[in-house]
């Protein structure tokens, strides 16, 4: 059979079978005649081709390509079927496909009625070459799985690619690269990119498109390479179709950005940014492949989101600014998760919603510190106004001044913008670490740039840390002491405000106004917890003197109580012992002279021999400008007498015991007698002789005014609506409200406490480390002292500098360099 | 395997060369590669539809050794440590071929 020569033009073939035959033990002994089998195995794969397989037996064709690969013909099987599938792929499948591969389909004009022509023919096409792929795989995969053997063989021997992957490159070079049709220069590859690329478009503008066709079309590309090595980034799909794709679509989102940022409005942006990147999302996933969505995601965010969110959110009229103060949660999320693709830091929102929040606060800060300098009388207006909308206390309001007006309103707006905003930052921001962050910031710089700040907040705690406030329910005054608190945190002049805070504390427990200690506690635990120890320890100072005072009066009463001293019974004395160190409260040296009636005077020399028993070498100063007294005066009134029970200030009281003994006495003759400066002498008389209710002594001449030369007297018509009445110190403010001299002395106060604080720190830091440079050392400085205020880096200097005077520091050797060193 | 179909026979038919048929189970039959592509049901060849392959190459013999050896190495797939198959000398070289033959 060797050589039989079937009149086959190549028949080389057989002669080197002759030659090999020797040297190779055959597994069966019948001489296998290629030409012969090759037949058997050729119209097989014709018939695989003609996908009519199952008349042919698997085994005989197998038994074939086994006896030819056995036969060492293994190389000759394999490039007759190479020539084989080339001419099946030449002959059959590219003239199916070619076939449908009308010039229609390249038309790219616009015209309506032509577009619909061109889709039905495109994706004809589309469907031929994608079921002509499938197929071809499938009869290769047929052929492959004959051929198995040979495979196996040639591999193990370190030869060439499997029939299968050959089939599949042939496929690509026969077929998709060979030309579309005579008449036109592309290749049906570049061809069927431009159709699935037009069919995308026409997805993009909203027609439904046949996706499981694309996804056939791409998956064939992604299955077929540009070498026989088959390496991953030689996939036709991502070599040749992903690029284009990417281009077309950055092209297409291009214009689609700028036609957007002209025409439409932030949220149709923003919605309909979001909205393009679900579709290419849902488009790789259901047309494309999966390892295109993050390219195409980025493509869409350059050229749509990152191009143009900085305008978006600047947009007037719709953008961010409108979105916040309109709460548009929705939007803003949008906004949100844009940004968030384009950048992590955010910062084109950050810079917007900081902008807004900034713009918000100076706004409150400006109307605040409007109603502190407005007349009361508008001011009392803007009262009502938050009245109406239940913000405040109806009652209590009228003892407010506009400065406390002034610092309500300001917390209380504040507070309303926190809320909102956090709210946002919860809903729309996904409560975001950056976006809280800059919230933060944006918050303290606006209430740090009002520089009454930190008076406002402390004016505001005190409101609701007094008695007055009982329309609230304890729950509502204890979130607004939180939300207060919170506030707090973010000043940066914190000791500015632990200075106003420990004044108006004072003053409350002093007064006794306080709603009970648990709350002021309470509230002190909770500013502890927040800005630590340090900042409330002078206020815990105060509660415990309170204390000490409180038991110190009973064992005084209980004393007296035993002594049986009569005169005691007649006068309650309640002393408030307070430590000078602790209490904000500067005693001058004209109010310690006072001199009281013969009564109050006893009381108090009991008092002072009890206290010096208990703790002997201590001092007492008396500060009779902060006592309050009642007292009882009867009046007769025709028939029977009226007995008014008056309460007012210690001064008051000083001066009307004058007149139980007095009928007539002069200004003049009134300070000499009590010995109480003139000016609290001026006001208290003000108060008593002058102010209409409240008129308890005559005066000559009567006018406005308190001349040195007026005489007073005991005025016995006086009448009063209630039983007992209040006398209020004219001019003096009810409220703790700093008039702009104080303010200055506080600020001055505030500012020698802090340049004690840099002292001690450049003192530690500087002890600790021996020597630093400059920088370091108000780095280092600055860092400590920041959690209670902003240092002035001035400040700092001029504390160095006189250190370096006290010889504490000395300045280093290099001037170049400048550094100092520690002098123990 | 590629028996995804449901409606398969779990059972097909091997054939000796000299008349031998073999009853075997189509899981414990796919251990052979060749067999397996045989049987493919997407390929759709006549063996995968009437579930019978002829083996031309193989004696009866040899077969019954093959077709112990599918069992045996269906049993044992997944374990370690198992003791080889006992093989008759006389069968090697004959066995080796079927081998390479059945791909196994």
């Amino acid at each position: 059979m060797i050589g039989a020569g079937r009149g086959r033009g190549r028949i080389r073939a057989p002669r080197r079978l002759t030659m090999n035959l020797p040297l190779r033990q055959a597994f069966t002994k019948d001489e296998v005649d290629f030409e012969q089998t090759w037949e058997v195995l050729h119209k097989a794969f014709r018939e695989i081709h003609a996908r009519n397989a199952s008349n042919l037996s698997f085994e005989e064709l197998f038994r074939n390509a086994y006896k030819l690969v056995l036969k060492k013909k293994g190389d000759f099987l394999f490039e007759k079927v190479k020539q084989l599938e080339i001419d099946v792929l030449d002959n059959n499948v590219r003239t199916q496909v070619r076939r449908l591969a009308t010039p229609t389909i390249l038309i790219t004009d616009t015209n309506d009625s032509s577009s619909i022509e061109r889709r039905a023919a495109g994706e004809k096409f589309m469907l031929q070459l994608t079921k002509s792929f499938q197929e071809h795989a499938t009869e290769a995969g047929m052929i492959t799985d004959v051929l198995m053997y040979m495979d196996r063989i040639s591999t193990s021997e370190g030869r060439k690619t499997s029939v299968y992957t050959v089939a599949l490159a042939l496929f690509r070079e026969r077929v998709l690269q060979a030309t579309a049709n005579d008449e036109l220069a592309v290749t049906i590859l570049e061809l069927l990119e431009h159709i699935i690329l037009e069919t995308i478009a026409l997805e993009r503008s909203g027609e439904m498109v046949d996706r499981p066709l694309i996804k056939a079309s791409c998956r064939m590309l992604e299955n077929l390479y540009e070498s026989l090595n088959e390496q991953e980034s030689t996939r036709l799909y991502l070599t040749s179709f992903e690029p284009k794709f990417l281009d077309a679509s950055r092209e297409y989102y291009r214009n689609e950005g700028k036609m957007l940022v002209q025409e439409a409005d932030a949220t149709t942006f923003c919605s309909t940014a979001r909205r393009r990147l679900k579709e290419e999302e849902d488009r790789c996933q259901q047309s494309l492949s999966t390892n295109t969505e993050p390219k195409i995601k980025s493509v869409v965010e350059q050229e749509l989101v990152s191009a143009h969110i900085t305008d978006v959110i600047n947009l007037p009229g719709t953008g961010v600014k409108n979105m916040l103060d309109n709460d548009k949660m929705e939007d803003l999320q949008n906004m949100y998760e844009l940004v968030k693709r384009v950048d992590s830091r955010l910062k084109p929102l950050r810079d917007a919603v900081h902008k807004r929040i900034l713009e918000l606060g100076n706004e409150i800060n400006t109307s605040a510190n409007q109603i502190a300098t407005e007349p009361p009388s508008k001011a009392r207006q803007e009262k009502k106004d938050t009245e109406s909308k239940g913000k405040d206390k109806p009652a209590p309001a009228k003892q407010l001044s506009q400065q406390t007006v002034a610092a309500i309103n300001w917390v209380e707006e504040v507070l309303k913008l926190k809320t909102k905003y956090d709210k946002i930052s919860e809903r729309a921001f996904r409560s975001d670490n950056v976006m809280e962050k800059a919230l933060e910031v944006s918050f303290q710089d606006f209430i740090n740039e009002n520089s009454r700040s930190p008076e406002f907040l402390s004016l505001f705690l005190d409101q609701y840390l007094k008695s007055s406030g009982k329309d609230k329910s304890e729950a509502e005054v204890d979130t607004l002491l939180d939300n207060g608190v919170t506030l707090v945190q973010y000043l940066a002049d914190k000791d500015v405000l632990e200075t106003y805070y420990h004044k108006h504390m004072a003053k409350r427990l002093l007064m006794g106004k306080s709603i009970s200690r648990d709350v002021e506690r309470q509230m002190l635990v909770k500013m502890k917890m927040r800005l630590g120890n340090q900042f409330t320890s002078k206020m815990e100072g105060l509660l415990r003197d309170v204390e000490l005072s409180e038991n110190l009066t009973n064992g005084y009463r209980e004393h007296m109580t035993k002594l049986g001293e009569g005169v005691t019974h007649k006068i309650d004395f309640e002393p408030s012992i307070l430590t000078t160190t602790v209490w904000p409260i500067t005693i001058p040296e004209s109010d310690r002279a006072c001199i009281f009636p013969k009564e109050v005077e006893l009381v108090k020399e009991s008092f002072e021999k009890y206290y010096l028993s208990k703790h002997t070498g201590r001092k007492l100063t008396w500060l009779p400008h902060m006592g309050d007294v009642t007292m009882r005066a009867t009046y007769e009134k025709g028939a029977k007498p009226i007995t008014y029970e008056i309460s007012g200030p210690t001064y008051c009281m000083v001066i009307l015991m004058l007149f139980n003994e007095h009928e007539r006495l002069t200004f003049s003759e009134i300070q000499q007698l009590t010995n109480i400066p003139p000016d609290k002498v001026t006001q208290t008389l003000l108060s008593i002789a002058v102010a209409p209710k409240t008129r308890l002594l005559k005066k000559e001449p009567m006018s406005r005014d308190i001349n040195p030369t007026d005489v007073f007297s005991y005025n016995e018509k006086f009448e009063h609506s209630f039983r007992k009445f209040k006398v209020a110190l004219v001019s003096e403010q009810s409220n703790k409200v700093e008039t702009a001299e104080q303010r200055k002395e506080t600020q001055k106060k505030a500012d020698d406490e802090r340049g004690l604080a840099i002292d001690a720190a450049v003192v530690r830091i500087m002890k600790a480390r021996k020597t630093l440079t400059h920088q370091q050392l108000m780095t280092e400085t600055i860092d400590i002292m920041k959690s209670r205020f902003h240092p002035d880096v001035a400040m700092i200097k001029r504390k160095i500098e006189s250190l370096i005077e006290r010889e504490y520091l000395e300045r280093g050797a290099d001037s170049a360099n400048p550094s100092y060193n520690y002098l123990a | 395997m590629t028996d995804t179909n449901k409606d398969l026979s779990p059972y097909v038919t091997l054939v000796s060369a000299d008349g031998f048929e073999f009853h075997v189970r189509r899981s414990a039959a796919c251990v052979s590669g060749t067999i397996r592509r045989m049987l493919d049901v997407q390929n759709n060849f006549s063996e995968a539809q009437s579930g019978i392959c002829h083996l031309e190459n193989l004696s009866g013999i040899v077969l019954e050794k093959v077709v112990e050896y599918f069992y045996y190495n269906e049993k044992h797939r997944d374990s370690t440590g198992v003791t080889d198959m006992d093989i008759p000398a006389d069968l090697c070289l004959e066995l080796l071929m079927a081998a390479d033959y059945l791909d196994t």
